[in-house]
């Protein structure tokens, strides 16, 4: 019956969202994501019930909202993200793509570097976060530092590799004009070549932020202390409090397309001239 | 229970090997190692095949709970401790204990001297590792009958989630961290510590040892009278296993060594292993000690303000298994 049921909600917001896409109102992607959200989640819940499904394989979202409508929850829950978004992912993301952009400028000046670090940049961009985490737990402590140099590791080289082509995307016709403007390196630098960057160095903060998540998280299995996103995720499937568990996951999912969001807002306010940002 | 092994053995001969046997999955609490020797040991010296199974042993890891894998019908029976297993009951999923074939709690607190550690009141102010994933039931239940808060502060103790190492010890990260008598207490001698070094507290000298490495299935598979009989003969084919361990420990470690798909584990470590095993599996033929169970109810209980589970549970073990075998 249940089953039923969901294939009824499943065909009438296909329906819904099918009639309204024919529509050209400015609210109608926003309503139509909307509508598709909700029926996933309806039917989620309904499949659950209806299949009988264990609560320790997959909780309803009707459980997973009752957890974290709890005020219990919720100071558990902010406990964890000031502990793993705030501590651990942020002042990762800040260290290490700032830290990138520094080198970039400055393997930009030195052909040695550039043939040298990139090569390098790429082997210690493809190692494991698995292998990373227990070494800097025995390095950094178990605290938030040393999930916050896994993040810097993680976003340091995607950051380098996309500001050091950003830095290539000036022509010679372009830093001719500069010189014969007699601007200097660094006045060549500032207004011509970062400007000219600025999508590439979008692009790779883009990305260093949702690896910046995810190293915060996977690197509190390896050694935490009783708190953190991913302390709580793998403390509670162990409890099979999986509720819990998506909990956390909403919470992180939330805090993660908040973060990349920001980031391409602030994108779409610098770097409004590009042909990529037009036409919006 | 020779006597009814053997009888089990002559039917297993007479039915022949045509018959195709009966199929059973045990998923195990952890990985490949001598800790569950006697499965290993039943599986290669065909004590399964004798009682007509065919057993599929599936190791565990730093990521799996036997509970959920059961629970997704990914196994018949687990290998579980006995706090996990009742907090997954709580929680829905109906755990029963079958058979006990671990007699006594392996799980110690192992502290440096040269931190001060004298007895559980001086962890006021210190750094603890403790494991969690579901094994961090019996510390918590140790720390709130010491009244011991465990949310760090001068009066409470700082609790670390150890990694399922010693390194927070050997880096002086922690005061104290969690071993097994059988496997992390020698990773701490074999980092060059002396016994001399370390203070130990034994979960079970403080009284508040838990029943570990429990047989578990669903209440349902008890119901069911042939799935039981199956049972039946798994647990009775399973005690034969540990016999044999306990009577040939360095065949039962290579034993194990060989079904080491990862090939981690060494042969002096796995043979230290198992004789540290025999001294927990010691004495029992895996009918559980239903006092012992009571204890460790009455110590996950008395958790506090964060009991570990919140009411007496009921069912949570049965004899019917075991009393099928004598």
């Amino acid at each position: 019956m249940l089953i039923v049921a969901a294939l009824a909600v499943w065909i009438a917001g296909w329906a819904l969202n099918h009639w309204l896409a024919r529509r050209r109102e400015r609210w109608v992607p926003l309503i139509s994501a909307l509508i598709f959200g909700a029926t996933l989640l309806l039917i989620w819940e309904l499949l659950v019930r209806g299949l009988a499904v264990p609560a320790v394989i997959l909780p309803p979202p009707s459980a997973i909202a009752a957890r974290l409508a709890d005020p219990a929850t919720q100071g558990l829950l902010w406990g964890d993200f000031v502990q793993t978004f705030v501590k651990g992912a942020l002042s990762g993301f800040v260290i290490g793509s700032g830290a990138a952009f520094v080198v970039a400028v400055v393997t930009d000046r030195s052909p040695f570097l550039q043939r040298g670090l990139l090569p390098v940049g790429n082997f210690v961009a493809a190692l494991p976060i698995i292998g990373m985490a227990p070494i800097m737990v025995m390095w950094f402590g178990f605290g938030w530092q040393s999930k916050a140099a896994i993040v810097v590791v993680m976003v340091f080289f995607p950051m380098l590799v996309n500001t050091v082509a950003g830095l290539k995307e000036t022509d010679a016709l372009q830093r001719d004009l500069m010189r014969t403007y007699a601007a200097g390196y660094w006045q060549t630098l500032l207004k011509l070549r970062l400007p000219a960057a600025a999508p590439f160095i979008f692009n790779g903060l883009k990305i260093a932020s949702t690896l910046a998540l995810i190293g915060a998280i996977v690197a509190e299995f390896f050694g935490s202390p009783t708190r953190g996103m991913g302390f709580r995720i793998s403390t509670e499937v162990g409890r099979l409090s999986l509720d819990m568990v998506w909990a956390v996951i909403a919470v992180a999912a939330v805090a993660g397309s908040a973060f990349y969001g920001g980031i391409a807002l602030l994108e779409r306010a610098a770097t409004f001239w590009h042909p990529s940002q037009r036409e919006r | 229970m020779k006597r009814v092994l053997t009888g089990i053995m002559a039917l297993g001969l007479s039915a022949g090997a045509a018959e195709a046997a009966d199929e059973l999955t045990l998923q195990l609490k952890w990985v490949t190692q001598a800790q569950f020797a006697g499965y290993y040991v039943a599986l290669e010296k065909g004590f399964y095949e004798d009682a007509d199974l065919d057993v599929e042993i599936k190791p565990g890891g730093p990521d799996i709970a036997p509970p959920q894998v059961i629970a997704g019908g990914g196994a018949d029976v687990i290998i579980e401790w006995m706090p996990a297993a009742l907090a997954a009951r709580e929680k829905g999923l109906p755990l029963v204990n079958i058979a006990q074939p671990f007699k006594r709690s392996g799980m110690m607190l192992t502290c440096l001297k040269e931190t001060g550690i004298e007895s559980p009141e001086d962890f006021k102010g210190k750094t603890l590792g403790v494991w969690f994933f579901g094994n961090e039931f019996p510390f918590l239940s140790w720390m709130s009958q010491l009244g011991i808060p465990t949310e760090g502060g001068d009066e409470g103790v700082e609790v670390l989630k150890q990694g399922f190492n010693v390194d927070p010890l050997i880096q002086k990260q922690a005061d104290c961290v969690s071993t097994m008598t059988y496997n992390e207490y020698w990773q701490v001698i074999d980092a060059g510590f002396t016994p001399d070094d370390l203070v130990v507290f034994n979960y079970t000298d403080q009284g508040v040892a838990t029943l570990e490495d429990g047989i578990y299935t669903t209440e349902e598979n008890v119901e069911d009278p042939e799935m039981a009989d199956k049972l039946a003969r798994f647990v009775a084919a399973s005690m034969q296993g540990w016999e044999y361990a306990r009577e040939n420990p360095d065949e039962a470690a290579d034993i194990v060594l060989e079904y080491d798909a990862t090939g981690a584990q060494t042969e002096e470590h796995q043979r230290r292993m198992m004789r540290e095993i025999n001294k927990l599996t010691e004495g029992s033929d895996g009918t559980l000690d239903v006092s012992a169970a009571e204890t460790t109810v009455d110590s996950l209980l008395s958790g506090g303000e964060a009991p570990v589970i919140t009411k007496r549970p009921e069912g949570a073990w049965t004899d019917k298994i075991t009393s099928m075998i004598e």
